[in-house]
């Protein structure tokens, strides 16, 4: 079994996710009224085998398994996907894989390109715990500002089948729009917290010389980020913004995420010496 | 060996007028079934007797056409009914009769189909023969396994599912917005009929309170007093806006109430929290410009209307599956020992 590699489990992973796309589809056209288990255990199966090829990973590495984009990414997705889990168990719920598995498996097909995932040298680069818990943190956030994308996926369509009165929003066993956005607004706050932690942990690390922190690509993406997603909060929590808003905001900052997070890894000479 | 007949008159067949003379109030049910006993018509009985229908179901030993004869001489003699009856009583034998029994259980054969009412009242039927003694193992087996499916249908099929009311639909809406209505202020505005069975339906499905206000103040007071509310005087409702997040409306202004220009600046001051606007005027309270503003979910009474009638025919087309697990239930319970198959039903 020796030629049967952590990548291999991870694309088992990404086919469970991808069939859970497709169900969800389904799920979609039927309006979400079937409320059953078949979508919540193809995340579960995906999960435990990406849990299988990161701890095989980490475990060849004797690290925290965040040492290229590759990692990174199922880092991220493992984060997303394990959060997606437990949310899943809240009452009306479920749905959440349903709206979750997409970004898994179009995410997760990302990843498994070869050039992401380069060998690694002798020595792995966050072989120091401070920089494990750096990239712990932030991958951790990052995977609650997805999750808080799903949720706000969610609200917009509940918003736009109730204000355009479709019967789907009375059919489908979907929360109400008020806790969809209360979970938004949470799992924003929650991503907002380690992403700060991760910052902080972040600038405490030591730096290659003539590598300054602030002039990094990565460290100037990471706080314009860190800046919209305050703003966000900041205007939901205390300046009144819509619903409608706040949460499209939450959808769009994550898609700029996830769309900028390889480039900027790429060019980063802190993260990419 | 007894077989299971049913005599009848429903909405289906008969006009109200025609229901009401033959319906039995409950106190005169065991006497009735006791001459049913006593003339040897049937071994068993129960009688079901709403607004809706009034049937027997009888356990005899009679042949199916001799037992309908009997049955109908009994109806019209205890109610001294002397006019002509044709295609308003309904007779049905065995398996006809079970598949009858079991659709009622379910309210497949109801007005609105579904409802749950009768569900109940065809237990209470069956509880008052049973009582007194008047059901044996043919009709109890029967009932019992009616009950059962009836329940069977309802958890595992969308018979029962959705609002087919105006009332229902809007407490369906507004808890499809808020998380719980027990946190959750209702503004009545008009106390007209319709925005109080709405008010009720919130109210009983917990929401917090509820507000009336009324171009007639003491109509107001009199409402509010009746929900456990409070009233206000009728130019001071756009004030409640910041308070309550339900409101319903139905007056009879000619003109709209509240309009975006109006509606606007308070929902800045309620901090955009959404609200939900019930307009069961016509014409109509609220202009439909304010459901383009962010957190404001308007819905009209035909808007209403069009769910609970969708909610209707969805369970119109539910009901053809209901129709088939019926089917194979009677079949199983007449396959059973007791209810084996017999010559094939009468049915007149």
């Amino acid at each position: 079994m020796a030629w049967f590699t952590d990548r291999h489990f991870f694309l088992l992973a990404v086919i469970c996710y991808g069939l859970s796309t497709i169900y969800a589809v389904f799920l979609w056209r039927k309006g979400f009224r079937r409320d059953d288990w078949v979508n919540y255990f193809l995340i579960v199966a995906g999960v435990a085998l990406h849990t299988l090829a990161m701890t095989k990973r980490g475990l060849t590495l004797h690290s925290c398994p965040v040492n290229n984009l590759y990692e990174a990414t199922t880092f991220l997705l493992w984060a997303l996907g394990l959060a997606c889990l437990i949310y899943s168990l809240l009452p009306r719920f479920k749905f959440l894989c349903a709206f979750t598995a997409p970004v898994l498996f179009t995410v997760g097909v990302f990843a498994l390109m070869p050039s992401l995932d380069p060998p690694h040298g002798p020595k792995p680069d966050f072989s120091n715990w401070l920089r494990s818990l750096h990239a712990a943190t932030i991958l951790q956030a990052y995977g609650a500002f997805g999750l808080a994308a799903v949720a706000a996926a969610m609200f917009l369509m509940q918003h736009h089948d109730l204000k355009f009165h479709k019967l789907r929003a009375l059919l489908s066993f979907l929360p109400s729009i008020q806790r969809l956005e209360l979970i938004t607004l949470r799992l924003a706050l929650v991503g907002f917290a380690l992403f700060s932690l991760g910052l902080v942990t972040g600038q405490q690390l030591p730096r290659p010389e003539g590598k300054p922190y602030f002039c990094d690509p990565k460290v100037i993406w990471s706080a314009l980020l860190w800046l919209v997603y305050l703003e966000m909060l900041v205007a939901r929590l205390f300046l009144g913004r819509s619903n409608r808003r706040f949460t499209l905001g939450i959808i769009l900052a994550f898609v700029f995420l996830l769309l900028t997070f390889g480039i900027t890894n790429f060019y980063s000479g802190l993260h990419h010496p | 060996m007894n077989s299971v007949v049913i005599i009848g008159l429903s909405h289906r067949s008969a006009p109200v007028a025609l229901r009401e003379r033959f319906a039995f109030a409950s106190d005169k049910i065991p006497a009735a079934l006791q001459t049913l006993r006593d003339t040897g018509i049937a071994a068993e009985a129960a009688i079901l007797s709403t607004c809706n229908r009034v049937e027997i179901y009888a356990a005899t030993t009679l042949a199916p056409d001799a037992a309908f004869v009997e049955l109908k001489k009994f109806l019209v003699a205890q109610h001294a009914f002397d006019g002509a009856l044709d295609d308003e009583l309904y007779t049905l034998a065995e398996p006809h009769s079970l598949h009858h029994l079991f659709k009622v259980a379910a309210g497949l054969d109801s007005m609105v189909i579904g409802e749950t009412e009768i569900f109940g009242q065809l237990k209470d039927a069956y509880e008052l023969a049973f009582t007194h003694q008047f059901t044996g193992a043919r009709l109890n087996k029967a009932f019992q396994r009616a009950f059962n499916v009836a329940k069977h249908l309802r958890t595992e099929t969308n018979i029962q599912r959705g609002s087919v009311s105006v009332m229902s639909a809007a407490v369906e809406l507004a808890e499809k917005i808020f998380t719980s209505l027990a946190e959750h202020e209702v503004l009545v505005i008009g106390a007209g009929e319709t925005s109080e069975k709405t008010a009720r339906a919130l109210l009983s499905r917990g929401a917090r309170g509820v507000v009336v206000t009324n171009r007639s103040p003491e109509r107001a007071t009199a409402l509010a007093a009746e929900l456990g509310g409070r009233a206000v005087p009728f130019a001071q409702w756009p004030d409640e806006f910041v308070q309550i997040d339900i409101a319903v409306s139905s007056t009879a202004a000619r003109h709209h109430l509240l309009d975006r220009a109006t509606l606007e600046p308070l929902m800045r001051r309620r901090r955009n929290r959404p609200l939900l606007l019930i307009d069961l005027a016509v014409p109509r309270d609220i202009d439909p410009a304010v459901n383009a503003l962010d957190n404001v979910y308007l819905y009209n009474v035909d808007d209403l209307q069009g769910i609970a009638n969708e909610y209707l025919s969805l369970r119109k087309e539910e009901a053809a599956r209901c129709e088939t697990i019926i089917a194979g239930k009677v079949a199983a319970l007449l396959a059973a020992n007791r209810f084996a198959p017999k010559s094939p039903a009468a049915d007149v």
